[in-house]
């Protein structure tokens, strides 16, 4: 999947022959550069949830389609492939980034932890137990991402006050809760997290 | 009567997984052999189409397929519009665009390849010539004469009309001490899901079905248009909708891709799959609200209310998709909210405009109305120098008239309000928000040169429309529980939701049911989950089916026991003999009596399962109070929300949590209608919001802490007393929060008449009253 613009589309060219998808510009073929084929591919090696992988990967892959699907992780979300909603944060090196932001060859050597490594076998982690009992998701969808934000900044504050919640889970989007559950959850989690 | 789950405060089924990050969204979804498709769309608002040329795409290498409308046949199959109005001219997308295009997105061609990337790439390969026409972005404008045209069947661009009226209302304007008029626009905003949309399709080479996973919320009707559209049996296809993040309404339509994947999967004969990209979403998901409202109040001198007038003209996009006069059809039935209007008349105008198609989107029309309404109220309260709480209360239709027929029918189901108390309702929420006192705390503000406003609104929504839905119940011979609803919920909750009615009456603990959802290949009927149906139509079709498996186990069990059945209880899982608790059979005991070659009565059948549809054309209304406080930055026009007051009225809450989650999200997603979403075109009909840095939808610090209270008058039209709750939040916060920003401004000498109202147009109606700094 292409990174759509993050600005206004520009306005297409009205000439005959032109082409183009909805929102790039349009040029004519014979300006254009002959389509790269894929075939640059780099060997990277990354540890996520603690085990070692050891892949090639095209250098156009990005890293949430990397730990998606090569490695079968798909509890890490897209929502928007261009860092603004959060649904993909991961811990790399111990700090939540945008997986869609950054190629997967740009990870070399960097150790992951994603949703699928927050609970240990049958046992959730405190902060997703405290998400299910204090009603912190609807459809789940961006839950991942903000359970691991969360997990970073509970790791470093405690006893933070709503205000300082909301200002912590502000750069994930929620469609569906209203946040009213995620700041009573992620207020939860403080208290029962030991940490 | 035993255990009672219905209304505890139980934790979601749903949970674990999501947390887990095991949940399967759409694109989770993984067949060998899968292939991408990638979308060649319009970058004209308007063109005619001359060529496309699709060979140097087919020939990249890793591509399978690439194709365009041309492909599609000599009749390419339409995508059918399922509602119409009095006046209808039906303007139909082709799932690729045949020889014109009318909206930026709209789909020309595809490619099938290897991947997403070379998918894309290929694109770039596709020549298309385009003869760009004029373009119209206006309702207003589109339906004046001389106006661009769109369809040839429709000149005037009106795709669709309808006038819903009930008594005499030019008479009571006649008769009128004061008529009052405004024209209030809504603009165009909705869903967007955190999830996009997405299909996956896998054609079975032997047996030839056709599998498609679709994040849709009416898998059924998705393979009811597909059949038509392939021209495939419909026993041929099954849908299955997974784990979905979030729909809102918008997947409950009929987009291109919803035929093209499959189509693909058909003519490629691999399995192939598309996922909806951010920017696609902006460009081509359902989009909702635009209405321009030109509405008109009759009254007495005291604020009773004669009679209501109006127009309203719904842009409705390009191409009227499968629910495209919805929108308007429920807005023009539900101007009148819960107040004595005698005398009504509402025409409703569906335009076409050079953008999106427009789709219901969660309220679908309600908080169009309602803003039409409720922000006329307050017009009205301060011309006539009426407190607004008072003037509302005064027309307010009483417990006492209720069922109230309104006499009108929208194209879903008749207005019928059948229970309620909505003046005790008004009076709960001004009591928690502390109205009376709202006047010197507004007073002590001002003083400090703050700008603060308290806005009510009081709405109602169609809930649980037939005209059914299914379910099936079965306990298997282990003992455990499996219902199959023809519910396909995005988050809900739903799961818990069902699984709570079907523990209750069959007497199992509700966390040991399984909940099957969205499968067209495991219930042959269903309707799915949009308008707010759920625990009226698939919580009531479960009830049927629960009490046949029930009588049957009971019949079953008086058997197994040598009782008579009338002497049996169902207490924790088991029968027992009155009195007699050593005299018992689990369900698991009953359950494999039932099954074949088990020990039965002669003449029963085997099998302890029942499917059951519940029809019902009347729907339940429900309705609530939101009453919001504002302040508003005088120097930058910036609104913070403070407390905000609920009273929600669904009937039977079955699980509260759920029903707050609902309320509290819905809320969230009204004040970014009021305060920052907005879907823009430029006069070219180029969109202007495609990505999240120019689309706001509200995050953690814009929403506030709800509070909320409870009614609960339980429909007389479902045994469960229930009504539908899902999309109120929605329906009332957008206008309780407009009002609110009215108050905090409206003593300057300017009137709110359009939303969304963002700081640089509170800004602009500050400085219009020279009152900026």
């Amino acid at each position: 999947m292409t990174v759509p613009p993050t600005t206004a589309p520009t306005e297409p060219t009205s000439a005959p022959g032109t082409t183009g998808r909805g929102s790039e510009q349009t040029m004519h073929v014979e300006d254009r550069p002959a389509v790269a084929t894929p075939a640059a591919e780099k060997s990277i090696r990354v540890t996520v949830n603690g085990t070692v992988h050891e892949r090639t990967v095209s250098v156009r892959r990005s890293l949430v389609e990397f730990l998606r699907e090569d490695l079968g992780l798909t509890g890490t979300h897209v929502g928007c492939e261009h860092g603004v909603c959060g649904a993909c944060t991961v811990l790399m090196d111990g700090e939540p980034i945008r997986a869609c932001l950054m190629f997967a060859v740009q990870a070399d050597g960097a150790e992951f932890t994603t949703v699928e490594g927050l609970a240990e076998g049958d046992r959730l982690h405190p902060i997703q137990q405290a998400f299910w009992d204090h009603h912190g998701l609807q459809c789940g969808f961006c839950t991942p991402g903000i359970l691991l934000t969360t997990y970073d900044f509970l790791r470093d504050n405690r006893g933070a006050d709503e205000a300082e919640i909301r200002e912590a889970v502000s750069g994930n989007l929620c469609r569906c809760t209203g946040y009213q559950g995620i700041v009573r959850s992620v207020q939860a989690a403080d208290e029962t997290w030991e940490r | 009567m035993g255990v009672q789950t219905i209304g505890a405060n139980v934790k979601r089924l749903e949970d674990p997984r999501l947390l887990r990050g095991e949940a399967a969204y759409v694109d989770d979804i993984q067949v060998p052999g899968l292939r991408h498709m990638a979308v060649l769309r319009s970058p004209h608002a308007h063109a005619r189409v001359l060529s496309v040329d699709v060979g140097a795409a087919r020939a990249l290498p890793g591509v399978d397929d690439a194709f365009s409308a041309a492909d599609l046949g000599a009749q390419p199959p339409a995508i059918p519009a399922l509602f119409a109005m009095d006046t209808f001219h039906p303007a139909p997308q082709y799932p690729l665009a045949t020889d014109t295009v009318r909206f930026v997105g709209e789909p020309v061609a595809v490619v099938v390849a290897e991947s997403r990337h070379v998918a894309e790439d290929a694109l770039e390969l596709i020549e298309v010539e385009y003869e760009p026409l004029e373009a119209v972005v206006d309702a207003y404008a589109a339906i004046q004469p001389g106006a661009p045209v769109l369809h040839a069947n429709a000149p005037d661009n009106v795709a669709a009309r309808q006038v819903y009226q009930t008594g005499d209302v030019d008479a009571a304007f006649a008769a009128a001490d004061r008529v009052i008029r405004e024209r209030l626009d809504m603009q165009r905003y909705t869903g967007i899901p955190m999830e996009t949309r997405g299909v996956v399709a896998s054609r079975d080479a032997v047996t030839g079905e056709l599998t498609v996973w679709n994040s849709t919320q009416w898998p059924h009707t998705v393979r009811t248009i597909l059949a038509g559209m392939l021209a495939m049996p419909a026993r041929a296809i099954r849908v299955i909708t997974p784990d979905i993040g979030g729909g809102f309404g918008v997947k409950a339509d009929f987009n291109s891709e919803d035929f093209l994947v499959p189509f693909a999967a058909v003519r490629t004969g691999k399995p192939v799959k598309w996922i909806e990209d951010r920017n696609e979403h902006f460009l081509s998901i359902a989009h909702s609200r635009e209405q321009i409202h030109e509405v008109e109040i009759a009254l007495r001198d005291d604020g009773t209310i004669l009679g209501l007038r109006a127009r309203h003209i719904t842009d409705c996009g390009a191409y009227q998709r499968p629910l495209g006069v919805i929108n308007a059809s429920l807005s023009a039935t539900s101007l009148g909210g819960v107040y004595r209007v005698p005398n009504y008349r509402v025409e409703a105008v569906c335009a076409s405009t050079n953008k999106a198609p427009a789709s219901p989107y969660r309220g679908a029309g309600a908080p169009e109305s309602t803003f039409a309404r409720e922000r006329l109220l307050d017009i009205v309260a301060r011309e006539l120098g009426i407190d607004r709480a008072e003037l509302r209360r005064r027309n307010l239709l009483t417990p006492e008239e209720l069922p109230f027929d309104t006499g009108l029918a929208s194209a879903e189901a008749a207005v019928v309000l059948d229970s309620g108390d909505f003046p005790a309702g008004l009076d709960k929420a001004l009591e928690m928000i502390d109205y009376a006192g709202f006047p010197a705390r507004q007073r002590a503000a001002r003083d400090e040169g703050r700008l603060v406003g308290l806005g009510i609104c009081v709405y109602h929504q169609i809930t649980g429309p037939g005209p059914f839905e299914g379910g099936s119940v079965r306990v298997d011979p282990t003992g455990e529980v499996t219902v199959v609803s023809g519910a396909a919920p995005m988050g809900q909750g739903t799961a818990t939701m069902l699984a709570q009615i079907a523990a209750d009456e069959l007497q199992v603990p509700y966390d040991s049911i399984k909940l099957v959802f969205g499968d067209t290949g495991r219930l042959p009927f269903g309707m799915g989950t949009y308008a707010s149906r759920n625990a009226v139509m698939a919580g009531t079709a479960l009830v049927l089916a629960a009490r046949k498996v029930r009588d049957k186990a009971e019949e079953l069990a008086a058997h197994l026991l040598e009782a008579d059945p009338a002497d049996l209880v169902l207490e924790d899982g088991a029968f027992s003999v009155k009195g007699v608790p050593a005299s018992s059979v689990s369900w698991a005991q009953v359950a494999a009596a039932a099954s074949p070659g088990g020990s039965r009565p002669a003449g029963m059948e085997p099998d302890l399962e029942s499917v059951q549809y519940f029809e019902n054309l009347a729907a339940p209304y429900s309705y609530g109070i939101h009453i919001a406080e504002v302040e508003v930055d005088p120097h930058t026009g910036y609104t913070t929300v403070g407390r905000y007051v609920v009273v929600n009225d669904a009937g039977t809450i079955v699980n509260p949590r759920n029903a707050e989650g609902q309320i509290v999200g819905g809320v969230a997603q009204g004040l970014g209608g009021a305060l920052m979403e907005e879907l823009v075109y430029g006069e070219d009909g180029q969109p202007q919001s495609t990505s999240f840095m120019d689309y706001l939808i509200p995050g953690s610090l814009d929403v506030p802490d709800v509070e909320i209270g409870h009614l609960e008058s339980k429909s007389p039209l479902n045994p469960l007393g229930v009504k539908g709750m899902g999309e109120g939040g929605a329906i009332g916060a957008h206008s309780a929060v407009a009002n609110a920003v009215a108050d905090a401004i409206e003593h300057l000498g300017v009137t709110v008449t359009r939303t969304p109202l963002k700081p640089a147009a509170v800004w602009q109606l500050l400085r219009s009253a020279g009152a900026s700094a």
